[in-house]
C-alpha cells in the first residue's frame, strides 16, 4: 500500500477517534434537576430485534405522552436507550452508563443479560426490571430485591397455559395428553418443572418436543407431536421465527389450531402474518401479559399525540401484542417512579425509592392495558396475571380476562429453588 | 406396526424435502467456490437479501412474478457488485482473509435491512396455495414441492452446464488453474462475474422460497449456517454433492428428532449434521464427491 | 526516536535475550505500567474503568485465538466455546467446593485446554477452510452439550451464580477493585504471549503457518505442536471465560455463541494476525467501536434523524461500520492496525534524520 495512502488511513482513523473523544465530552449532558433518568436496554439488531424494534418506541412513545402532560409529578422523564445486539458486555456497559447518568430504573432486556446484572443491580440500588423473561425465581423479591419480573414468569405462563387447557377439555385434565413443544434453550425449558408438577397433581400425561435454535425447522418434532403423540392439547413456547413456523407445520399436519395455546412470545400479530395471516390462524391462542389491539385509553392517547403533531400513528402500532407491551413496561415504570415522589413529598427519587415505589404498585390496570398488578416486597412479579386471546374471524379476540393460576405450586417452587 | 412404518415414511419424506431445500442454499455456496475458489460465509444473508428485495417488489404492487423477476435481477446485479469490490481485490490471500471478508460482508448485509426497509417481518406468499400435498402417511406444504422441484432443476441444469457447455467448462479451467486458464485465453475476470451473477440467480430463488416458508426478516439469514454440513458432506465443488449432501443432512435431521430426542431431552436435530460432518471429515477429508485437492510445496 | 539502539551494547546472553533490550524500551514499559496501575484508576470515573474492563477481559481472549490463527495459521470458529467451557468449570468448583479463584482460573483454563486439545485432532487431516467448520461443529456441539447436562449447566437455566473473588478476605466489587483483578491477568497473559512466541514453540508455530510441510521436513512435530497451539489459546480462551464469569457475578452459555467467536476473529484480523500488540488494538478497537459509534451518533446524528429513528440507526449503523471495517482492513491494510502503528513507530525510529 502506498504511503500516501496509508497516511490518509492513519489520519482518518486518528480523525474518527478524535470525533469520539469530541463526542463523549460534548455528548449527554448531566440530568436536569427537574428530571428522572431510566435507562432502557433494547435489542434492536440481535437475535430478537422483532421484538425490540417494536417495543422500544412504544416505551419511548408512552415516555412521550406522559412527558407532554407535564411529566410524573412535575419531573420529567428522560429515556436513555442503548442497544445491546442480545449480546451480555455491552448491556453491562449500557448499565455502567446508565448508572453514571443517574438512571434509577435500568429496564433490561433479554434473560443472559437479566441473569448477569442481578447482583449489579443491588449493588448499584438500581431497579432492574424483567417483564415476560428472566429467571422465574427473581420473582422472590427477598432474594433479588433489585430485580422485578413484573409480568408472568415462564412458571406462571406454563401454569396458566394449563388452567387453560383444563378449562378448554371440560374442567378436568385426568388421562388426558398434553405436549409441551419448546425452544431449546434456558427459556424455553423453565416451565418444565412445573409442567410435571402439575401433571403428576392434575393426572395428565407430559410430553415434551425440542426445538432446536434458530427454530426455523421443526417437521420432525410436530410430525412426532400429531403423528405419534396425538395430543388433546399443545401448549408451545417458541420465540423469534419459530412461532409462525410452527403454527405453519402444525396447520399442514392437521393438527386443530383450536387446540394450541401458545406462551408469550409465540403471540404476537407479526407472528401471525408471517405465518399466512389471520385467516389461516383460526383458533389459535395466545397467552398475554398486556392487552391486545387498539381499544384502550392509552393507545388512544398516544395516537392523539401524534396527531396533534401532525404526523400519523406510528406504524410499529400494527403489532399491537409487542407495541403494548413497551406502552405496559413503561406505564408500570412511571407508576413506580410517581408512588416513589409521592412517597418523597415531591422530592427527587433515588433507585432504593423507586424500588419501595415499585413494590407499593397494586390495582394500576391503565384501562385493562396491564393486568391487575399486584407488587410487593415477596412477589416482585405481580401475582403471575396473564390474559388469553385467541384468533376469531380474522383477529384477535379476548377469550378471558386476566387470570392467575396455580399460585400456590408456582411459589412452592420459587421457595424450592431459593 | 403400521403407524410406526408411518410415521418413519413420514419423517423420511419430510428431511428429505427439507433437505432439497437446504441445497438449494448449498448450491450458491458451491457455485461460488467451484468457480472463484472463495468461501462465502454471507451465503445466508444473500438468501435473506434476495427475500426482501421480494418483498419490497409486492409492496410495489408488481405481482408475485414480477417479485421474482425483481428478486433474481437485484441477486444479480448484487452479485456483480459484490465480485468486484469484495472479492477481486482478495484474489490469491490466504483462506482466512476470504473468509473474514465475507464475515464482515454478511455483517454489513444484516445491518441494511432495518435501516431501509424495517426489521419486522413480510410475509412472501407464492401462488401454490396452502393445502399440504398428502403421500400415504406423508405430508408436504406445497412450497416445498416447488422447492423440491426447482432444486433438482437446478441440478440438472448446472451439471449439463459444467459438463457440456462452453462456459462452464471454461469456469472449471479457471477454477482450476487460473493462470493457465489466462494463458488460453479465457477471460477470467468475466467468468468470475458471471459465477457470482449464477450464485446470486440461485440465492434467489433460494430466498423466495425459503421467504415464502418462513417469513422474510434478518433471521432469515440464520438459514445459512445449515450449509456447512451440506457442504463438507458433499464435497464443496461438487453441485451432486450439494444436492446428495442436503438431502443426508435433511433426513439425519429428521431422524435424529424423531428417534433420538425422546431419549436425550431433544435438541439431536441440532448437532447431529455437525457430529456426522466431522466424521466425514475424520475420514473423507473433502466430502463425498468433492475433488481431491493435491497439495504442492 | 533518536537512534535508540546507539549506545546499547550487551555483555551477556541475559541482556541480549530480554524482552526489552533498550533502555528506552523500559522506560516506556515502566511508564505504561504506572499510567495502568496508579494513574488510570485513580483518575477515571467508574464508568470508563468498566469500560476499560470489558476490554481488558477481551484482551485475553483475543491474544488466546491469536497465538491459534495469526501464528499457527490454523482457522478456528470456536474461541467462544472454550470461554464457556473454562466459565462453567470454574463456576462449578467455586460453588460446589468453595474454591478460591486462584485454583479456578487455573482449572478453568486446564479443561478449556484439554477440549481445545481435542478439537483439534482434526487438524491433522484437515487446514483451511474445513478446519474452519469442523470448529464451528465445536462450538455448536459443546455449547449443546454444556445445555444439555445438567450436572455442568446447573439447572434448565444454564446459568450458574458465583460469588465475588476475594483476595485476602476483601471482595472484590467495585468496578475499580474488579480492574486491579482484572489487569493483573491481563498483564500476565499479555507477557506470556509475548514470550512464547519469542521462544522455540513461538517460532514452531510460525514455522507451521508458513510451510508446514518444510517444517515437518525439518523435524518440527506439527501435530503435536497444533495441538499444543489449540491447547494453549483454549487455555487463553477459558481463563477469558472464567474472568468473564467473576466479573459478571454468574457463569451463562448465552453469553459464549457464536457470534462471540465471530467478534474475536474480527479482533484479530482488525488488530493485526500474528501479532500480540495487534490482539491489544483489536480487541480495544472492537469492543470500544459500538459505544463510540453510539455516542457518536448521539452527540451528531441529531442533525440527521429525529429521535426516534436514531436510535434504531445507531444501531444497524454498528453493524454496517463493523463489517464495512472488516473488509477495508482486509482490502487494504491486510496486517491490521499492528501495520499502522508500526509504520508510525517506524517513521519515527530515525526521525529526524530519516535518511
Amino acid at each position: 500500500m502506498s504511503k500516501r495512502v496509508r497516511l490518509a488511513v492513519s489520519l482518518s482513523l486518528g480523525l474518527m477517534g478524535l470525533m469520539g473523544l469530541m463526542g463523549l465530552t460534548l455528548g449527554p449532558a448531566i440530568a436536569q434537576d427537574k428530571e428522572v433518568v431510566i435507562g432502557l436496554q433494547c435489542d434492536r439488531t440481535g437475535a430478537t430485534q422483532i421484538v425490540g424494534t417494536t417495543i422500544c418506541p412504544a416505551y419511548h412513545d408512552y415516555v412521550a405522552l406522559v412527558n407532554s402532560k407535564g411529566g410524573v409529578e412535575g419531573y420529567k422523564i428522560k429515556v436513555i436507550e442503548i442497544d445491546h445486539e442480545y449480546k451480555v458486555p455491552p448491556a453491562m456497559e449500557a448499565h455502567e452508563r446508565f448508572k453514571k447518568e443517574g438512571a434509577v430504573i435500568d429496564s433490561v432486556y433479554g434473560t443472559p443479560q437479566i441473569a448477569a446484572l442481578n447482583k449489579k443491580l443491588e449493588e448499584d440500588k438500581i431497579l432492574g426490571t424483567s417483564p415476560g423473561f428472566g429467571t422465574a425465581a427473581a420473582a422472590d423479591g427477598k432474594k433479588y430485591p433489585y430485580t422485578f419480573p413484573i409480568a408472568a414468569s415462564y412458571w406462571s405462563q406454563g401454569a396458566a397455559a394449563v388452567k387453560f387447557a383444563k378449562d378448554k377439555l371440560g374442567g378436568s385434565l385426568k388421562d388426558k395428553k398434553i405436549a409441551y413443544l419448546y425452544f431449546d434453550n434456558p427459556a424455553g425449558k423453565e416451565p418444565i418443572a412445573v409442567l410435571e408438577d402439575l401433571a403428576a397433581s392434575e393426572g395428565f400425561q407430559l410430553r415434551t418436543f425440542a426445538v432446536p435454535s434458530p427454530g426455523v425447522e421443526m417437521a420432525a418434532q410436530v410430525l412426532d407431536i400429531t403423528g405419534r403423540y396425538k395430543p388433546d392439547y399443545i401448549i408451545t413456547h417458541l420465540f423469534g421465527r419459530s412461532p409462525s413456523v410452527s403454527i405453519k407445520e402444525l396447520k399442514g399436519k392437521g393438527y386443530p389450531l383450536s387446540k394450541v395455546v401458545a406462551l408469550v412470545w409465540g403471540a404476537a400479530e407479526a407472528d401471525i402474518d408471517a405465518a399466512g395471516g389471520f385467516s389461516a390462524a383460526e383458533g389459535y391462542s395466545c397467552m398475554q401479559f398486556a392487552g391486545v389491539g387498539h381499544d384502550y385509553p392509552a393507545i388512544a392517547e398516544i395516537n392523539a399525540m401524534y396527531k396533534a403533531q401532525g404526523k400519523e400513528p406510528p406504524k410499529e402500532q400494527a403489532n399491537s401484542v409487542i407495541y403494548n407491551r413497551g406502552v405496559f413496561l413503561a406505564a408500570v415504570h412511571l407508576e413506580a417512579v410517581r408512588n416513589a415522589i409521592k412517597a418523597k413529598g415531591g422530592g427527587k427519587p433515588t433507585g432504593e425509592d423507586v424500588k419501595k415505589g415499585m413494590e407499593q404498585i397494586k390495582d394500576f390496570t391503565l384501562g385493562g392495558l396491564v393486568p391487575p398488578l399486584n407488587i410487593t416486597p415477596e412477589d416482585h412479579e405481580g401475582g403471575g396475571w396473564v390474559q388469553i386471546w385467541t384468533v376469531k374471524g380474522g383477529k384477535f379476540e379476548k377469550a378471558t380476562e386476566w387470570f392467575q393460576a396455580y399460585r400456590e405450586v408456582v411459589k412452592k417452587h420459587i421457595a424450592a429453588t431459593n | 406396526m403400521w403407524d410406526e412404518l408411518e410415521f418413519a415414511f413420514a419423517l423420511l419424506v419430510s428431511g428429505l424435502s427439507i433437505g432439497l431445500m437446504y441445497s438449494l442454499i448449498a448450491l450458491g455456496f458451491v457455485l461460488i467456490y467451484k468457480a472463484t475458489d472463495a468461501i462465502n460465509f454471507a451465503q445466508g444473508e444473500f438468501v435473506m437479501l434476495a427475500g426482501f428485495m421480494a418483498t419490497t417488489a409486492l409492496a410495489a404492487h408488481v405481482g408475485i412474478w414480477g417479485a421474482i423477476a425483481a428478486a433474481i435481477l437485484g441477486m444479480i446485479v448484487l452479485s456483480f457488485v459484490l465480485e468486484r469490490t469484495v472479492l477481486r481485490p482478495l484474489l490469491g490471500r490466504p483462506v482466512v482473509a476470504v473468509i473474514m471478508a465475507t464475515i464482515g460482508l454478511a455483517a454489513i448485509l444484516r445491518g441494511l435491512p432495518p435501516i431501509t426497509i424495517g426489521a419486522q417481518t413480510k410475509a412472501l406468499p407464492l401462488p401454490t396455495g396452502d393445502t399440504p400435498i398428502t403421500v400415504w402417511s406423508a405430508v408436504i406444504p406445497p412450497v416445498q414441492v416447488v422447492g423440491v422441484v426447482v432444486s433438482i432443476g437446478f441440478l440438472a441444469v448446472f451439471t449439463w452446464f459444467f459438463l457440456k457447455s462452453r462456459m462452464g467448462i471454461a469456469m472449471r479451467a479457471v477454477a482450476d488453474n487460473q493462470q493457465v486458464a489466462m494463458a488460453m485465453g479465457i477471460n477470467v475476470e468475466r467468468y468470475f462475474a458471471i459465477a457470482w451473477a449464477m450464485a446470486g440467480v440461485v440465492s434467489a430463488l433460494g430466498g423466495i422460497i425459503w421467504g415464502s416458508m418462513l417469513g422474510v426478516d434478518t433471521q432469515l439469514s440464520l438459514i445459512g449456517l445449515k450449509v456447512f454440513p451440506v457442504v463438507i458432506l458433499g464435497g464443496l465443488d461438487s453441485i451432486v454433492g450439494a444436492v446428495v449432501g442436503g438431502l443426508i443432512v435433511g433426513v439425519v435431521e429428521s431422524i435424529a428428532a424423531g428417534y433420538l430426542d425422546p431419549y436425550v431431552g431433544g435438541g439431536t436435530k441440532d448437532f447431529a449434521p455437525y457430529v456426522l460432518m466431522i466424521l466425514t471429515l475424520m475420514f473423507k477429508p473433502y466430502g463425498l464427491f468433492g475433488t481431491h485437492r493435491i497439495e504442492r510445496v | 526516536m533518536l537512534h535508540r539502539e546507539s549506545g546499547v551494547f550487551k555483555t551477556s546472553y541475559a541482556a541480549d535475550m530480554a524482552l526489552y533490550p533498550l533502555p528506552i524500551a523500559r522506560w516506556t514499559v515502566a511508564a505504561v505500567v504506572v499510567l495502568f496501575a496508579v494513574v488510570l484508576p485513580v483518575s477515571l470515573d467508574e464508568y470508563y474503568l468498566s469500560v476499560i474492563n470489558l476490554v481488558l477481559i477481551a484482551i485475553v481472549g483475543a491474544l488466546g485465538l491469536n497465538i491459534l490463527v495469526g501464528y499457527t495459521g490454523q482457522i478456528s470458529v470456536g474461541h467462544a466455546a472454550f470461554m464457556s467451557v473454562g466459565a462453567y468449570t470454574a463456576a462449578n468448583l467455586a460453588v460446589h467446593l468453595h474454591l478460591p479463584f486462584w485454583v479456578t482460573l487455573p482449572a478453568g483454563g486446564l479443561m478449556a485446554a484439554l477440549i481445545g486439545a481435542i478439537v483439534g485432532i482434526p487438524s491433522l487431516r484437515i487446514k483451511g477452510l474445513y478446519l474452519a467448520i469442523a470448529t464451528l461443529a465445536s462450538q455448536l456441539i459443546i455449547e449443546w452439550v454444556i445445555n444439555h447436562t445438567p450436572a455442568i449447566s446447573g439447572g434448565a437455566q444454564a446459568s450458574i451464580e458465583v460469588p465475588r473473588p476475594t483476595v485476602f478476605g476483601v471482595e472484590l466489587k467495585t468496578q475499580g477493585e474488579l480492574y486491579f483483578f482484572l489487569l493483573a491477568f491481563a498483564a500476565a497473559a499479555v507477557v506470556a504471549a509475548l514470550n512464547i512466541v519469542r521462544s522455540r514453540i513461538g517460532r514452531a508455530f510460525v514455522a507451521i503457518r508458513d510451510q508446514d510441510i518444510a517444517a515437518e521436513i525439518i523435524g518440527i512435530n506439527i501435530f503435536g505442536y497444533k495441538l499444543l497451539s489449540f491447547a494453549i489459546s483454549s487455555f487463553y480462551a477459558g481463563v477469558c471465560g472464567v474472568l468473564y464469569t467473576y466479573y459478571f457475578g454468574i457463569a451463562n452459555y448465552e453469553a459464549f455463541q457464536i457470534v462471540v467467536s465471530i467478534d474475536y476473529l474480527a479482533m484479530i484480523i482488525i488488530g493485526g494476525l500474528g501479532s500480540v500488540l495487534g490482539s491489544i488494538f483489536g480487541a480495544v478497537f472492537v469492543t470500544m467501536l459500538p459505544i463510540a459509534i453510539r455516542i457518536f451518533v448521539e452527540a451528531f446524528g441529531g442533525y440527521f434523524w429525529d429521535t426516534a429513528a436514531l436510535s434504531a440507526v445507531a444501531a444497524s449503523m454498528r453493524l454496517i461500520i463493523f463489517g464495512l471495517l472488516i473488509i477495508f482492513f482486509l482490502v487494504v491494510e491486510p496486517e491490521g492496525l499492528n501495520r499502522l502503528w508500526r509504520n508510525i513507530r517506524n517513521y519515527f525510529r530515525v526521525w529526524p534524520f530519516s535518511y
